[in-house]
């Protein structure tokens, strides 16, 4: 009997660190698995991260870019499969014909329109120009850089291994002429990575910058400058 | 419009008012939807932020959950959560799920790939109102440091390994730390 109470007790608090995001390898997998298969496990997960979630008390709120809402809009909208988006055209025509005359929501939704982000125009970036960088590694990796302006992305591939270990982190960075390298996120573990860049740093993807990699604590350089060797790096050129 | 988790909002119109946006964002509401984003991302963004420590990252995470709070608000149960509670911890869960995806070859990239189609991608949270109001206070009865571990756990997405390698101590005394914040929160919040 007292062993059942450890257990669950065990149970509760392995809920409990799961939902903390403590957990890695066999922990981590067994908590997974009860999570799928335990119903009394997942409402202990489900219990502790509401309690958790109020520590989100302390962080401060930040505006996101204005271009973010479009970016939104445009991936809900090519959501084929979901019956929200035909939901969506219509209620939106709907909006069109009759923007007043509705329930008390509806009089505090046109409210806040008034507030609301404007509608989207196209971004376009200094240079509309595709750039490519094909970084060399001292190593066996290769590294090839595709920036394409119109949609703001980067894509990274990474062909065989770069050194570094699990951990580290490899950060990517662009190095305007002249100028301090400004990180671009750390690469995932994957060979193929998108990262859709802010208009401030995309405009730093210009011919005569330098796209490097560096090996990084996990997460990233804690100071905002490469803190580690320089695994990879090559110049950027029109594509 | 300042969105907090606190009990203004818990009890206040604020939460009556992103109910009534997240009701009609589940019927397919476009302007309800926009005027939840307009109210809620700022709160998100420090989120997906605080977690992942940079801003291209955090807004692919922010997108990729609103798309996700699009096609699942219907899922939304107010009568578990408040409805600031069930979208962080939706941003929570792509957050964590991106941090966990950047370890390159470690042991934990087969998880973290089945976390990406499951696992913490779950929505449910349940919000008792009455714990969360208590929980600074019994926080507060750890010890600093394992309140410290904690937060960094839970605000920065750290790991075991990564909490004990901040604090140059053991893996397993990292782990019997938090353990025991863990049992004593419990019966703190459970009083």
């Amino acid at each position: 009997m007292s062993d059942d109470r450890t257990d669950m007790d065990d149970r509760n608090i392995l809920a409990g660190e799961y939902a903390l995001g403590a957990l890695t390898g066999d922990d981590l997998r067994r908590a997974r698995d009860l999570d799928a298969s335990d119903a009394e496990f997942r409402a202990d997960v489900e219990r502790w991260t509401g309690r958790f979630t109020r520590l989100y008390e302390e962080v401060s709120e930040v505006a996101p870019p204005r271009m973010l809402w479009s970016r939104i809009t445009a991936d809900v909208g090519h959501t084929g499969a979901s019956g929200n988006v035909v939901a969506l055209r219509r209620k939106v025509s709907i909006w069109r014909g009759s923007a007043l005359g509705m329930t008390g929501i509806a009089a505090a939704l046109a409210l806040f329109l008034v507030f609301r982000p404007p509608v989207p125009v196209p971004v376009r970036a200094v240079p509309a120009e595709p750039m490519v960088a094909v970084l060399g590694d001292a190593q066996e990796a290769k590294v090839v850089a595709n920036w394409d302006p119109d949609r703001r992305q980067l894509i990274t591939v990474v062909s065989g291994k770069l050194s570094g270990d699990p951990a580290h982190s490899h950060e990517l960075w662009v190095i305007p002429a002249g100028g301090k390298p400004v990180s671009l996120g750390t690469l995932p573990g994957s060979d193929q990575s998108h990262v859709t860049l802010a208009e401030a740093l995309a405009k730093l993807l210009q011919e005569g910058a330098t796209i490097a990699i560096s090996v990084e604590p996990r997460g990233g350089s804690p100071t905002g400058a490469p803190t580690g060797p320089v695994v990879a790096s090559g110049p950027l050129k029109p594509a | 419009m300042t969105i907090t988790m606190n009990r203004g909002v818990n009890d206040g119109p604020a939460r009556d008012e992103l109910r009534a946006l997240m009701l009609a964002t589940a019927d397919g509401d476009v302007q309800a939807f926009e005027t939840l984003y307009g109210r809620t991302s700022g709160k998100l963004y420090g989120i997906c932020l605080r977690l992942l420590g940079n801003e291209a990252e955090a807004q692919d995470v922010l997108q990729d959950t609103y798309v996700k709070v699009w096609q699942k608000s219907a899922t939304f149960d107010g009568d578990k959560a408040s409805p600031i509670t069930w979208l962080a911890v939706v941003a929570r869960n792509k957050a964590i799920d991106r941090l966990r995806q950047r370890l390159p070859n470690s042991e934990d990239v087969g998880a973290a790939e089945g976390i990406a189609d499951g696992g913490l991608s779950a929505i449910d949270v349940i919000e008792d109102r009455q714990e969360s109001e208590r929980l600074a206070g019994c926080l507060d009865e750890l010890e600093q440091r394992t309140r410290d571990m904690i937060r960094a756990a839970f605000l920065d997405g750290a790991t075991y390994p990564e909490l004990a390698e901040r604090q140059g101590v053991p893996l397993g005394t990292m782990k019997s730390w938090i353990r025991r914040g863990l049992q004593r929160l419990r019966g703190c919040l459970e009083r």
